[in-house]
């Protein structure tokens, strides 16, 4: 079962203030290069890009890599002038997307 | 603490009172908790874990059996003169692959570029200007208990991890060191690096993914009905006080199963008791539950009992084992965490924490490991890494090294999940 991804993101704030964004996802990030008990190399699958969108609007996005270790974390800064809603997205390497949602109210 | 316990009792005669326990296991705390005493609380056969080494060291000690080969009476006599090839030596010197390299524990002059060696045996930079002769040197590699009864050198030739040849090729290695050692940095200086020191705030589940059996885990598996149709909220309500310092008591003598009881176990045969739950030791759910149940505990004095007569006695028969030698490195407890021996000093860039505190943040999160490992899971590892076969995680010899390592941090706080590398 896929955990739910973590997220830290203040629910309100002042128009035009810079907030701190952290996000947590756990997921294995299988580098591709591992060999299983059978010395057959284990197939790659890591999360492959990450984007932050507020209103529909992208405001972060960040492209990961196979050196990337298990559990990705994210911490950004946004600057916020109007209410709304961060939509996170964790795109997998089988196609998946991992979403979720945090409003915030601005003013 | 009355207002708590009169509380306890309150909900426990509620809960009766709907049918759905039976009345003895609360509402007298004379009455013996529910514990399955039938059957291992963990994998018989016992596998170990598949990423981990595969070496079996049936040979030599392990925590329950004794195998090792007895050491030399005397040191031997050579023939003559050591005729090895120092650069032999010095590639055997720096290998990693029989017991971690001299330089895990010595600083060797420039040898393996002086890079990150360790301190826990003596500096042997200049012993090149010792003048020792060749048996000496010998004899102090193939087993140096012939000199020093307490060594924590390993017996490298009695133990069969260098044959006499090779040995030959590190005395010749050894006479070839006559000059101190440079270091690149204050890091590499083994007698300069500063301890580590973890000081991520370990509760906060961005940071510390064990956490989450707190956050998501451990409530969910505390509301699911079992095959018995119980569920653990069936009898435990008011859980944060109920629990408050339950886990700092934790391990205790359990006459019922004539061992130590560690909290592990306690849920997988307190499940099997009760609600029907197959939760064995190393399970998801087990450690899911051994982390909340300590998290309930957190800040609470740890009071471990080894004054009453039974659980005095284990904790003997634990300080004993934590002085035995195991494995074909032939290490004890006390040789790596012990004051005075390797406690506070470092392995290669591993550095050796002494045994008060070693328990009170158990179960850790690994960040070298990305996974959280209870205090069992760490005693079988610390086997498997000097070369000695583990024992069940529900070993009986687990359990008083348990209770005497416990009580070493008896008086501290438990703060758990911690952080660890």
């Amino acid at each position: 079962m896929a955990e739910k991804p973590r997220i830290k993101v203040a629910k309100e704030a002042k128009k035009g203030e810079v907030i701190e964004i952290k996000t947590l996802l756990a997921h294995p990030m299988e580098s591709g290069l591992r060999k299983d008990d059978a010395g057959a190399l284990v197939p790659r699958k890591i999360i492959n890009r990450f984007t932050c969108e507020f209103n529909g609007t992208l405001a972060f996005s960040c492209e990961l890599e196979p050196a990337i270790a298990a559990n990705p974390y994210f911490q950004f800064t946004v600057r916020v002038e109007e209410s709304g809603t961060f939509r996170f997205t964790w795109i997998d390497d089988d196609g998946t997307a991992i979403t979720a949602d945090e409003s915030i109210t601005v003013s | 603490m009355r207002a708590a316990a009169l509380a306890a009792t309150l909900v426990a005669v509620i809960a009766a009172g709907l049918g759905v326990c039976p009345s003895r296991i609360w509402a007298q705390s004379a009455a013996p908790v529910p514990l399955a005493t039938d059957g291992d609380a963990s994998a018989r056969p016992w596998h170990r874990y598949h990423e981990w080494p595969q070496r079996d060291s049936v040979k030599f000690n392990t925590l329950a059996t004794l195998a090792s080969p007895p050491p030399p009476t005397a040191p031997r006599k050579l023939a003559g003169p050591i005729a090895g090839d120092p650069a032999l030596g010095a590639k055997l010197a720096a290998d990693r692959t029989r017991g971690g390299s001299c330089l895990a524990c010595h600083v060797m002059g420039p040898a393996g570029g002086a890079d990150l060696p360790g301190n826990v045996g003596p500096d042997l930079s200049e012993i090149g200007n010792a003048r020792l002769d060749d048996e000496t040197l010998f004899n102090f590699i193939h087993d140096a208990r012939v000199y020093n009864p307490d060594t924590l050198m390993p017996p490298w030739g009695t133990h069969a991890i260098f044959n006499d040849e090779e040995i030959g090729h590190l005395v010749a290695f050894l006479k070839t060191l006559k000059a101190p050692a440079q270091f690149k940095s204050e890091l590499d200086d083994p007698a300069k690096r500063p301890p580590p020191v973890e000081k991520r705030d370990n509760l906060d589940s961005m940071l510390n993914p064990a956490m989450w059996a707190v956050d998501d885990k451990a409530p969910a598996l505390w509301t699911e009905a079992g095959p018995n149709g119980a569920a653990c909220a069936s009898c435990h309500r008011d859980v944060p006080q109920a629990f408050k310092t339950w886990a700092a008591t934790m391990p205790r003598w359990e006459p019922r199963l004539g061992k130590v009881l560690g909290i592990e176990e306690f849920v997988t045969r307190h499940a099997r008791a009760t609600t029907g739950h197959a939760w064995p030791i190393e399970s998801a759910e087990n450690g899911a539950l051994a982390v909340y149940l300590r998290f309930l505990a957190n800040g609470s004095t740890i009071v471990v009992d080894n004054e009453s007569a039974p659980a005095k006695a284990a904790y003997e028969r634990g300080e004993a084992l934590a002085q035995r030698k195991v494995g074909q490195l032939n290490f004890a407890c006390v040789d790596c965490h012990g004051a005075g021996r390797g406690a506070g000093k470092w392995i290669r860039g591993q550095w050796l924490g002494q045994i008060r505190g070693a328990l009170d943040h158990y179960p850790t999160w690994r960040t070298s490991l990305q996974a959280t490992w209870d205090v069992r899971k760490r005693f079988q590892w610390c086997q498997v890494a000097v070369w000695a076969n583990e024992l069940p995680p529900d070993a009986k010899e687990y359990g008083d090294l348990e209770l005497y390592l416990a009580a070493q941090s008896n008086g501290l706080k438990l703060n758990v999940p911690g952080i660890r590398h």
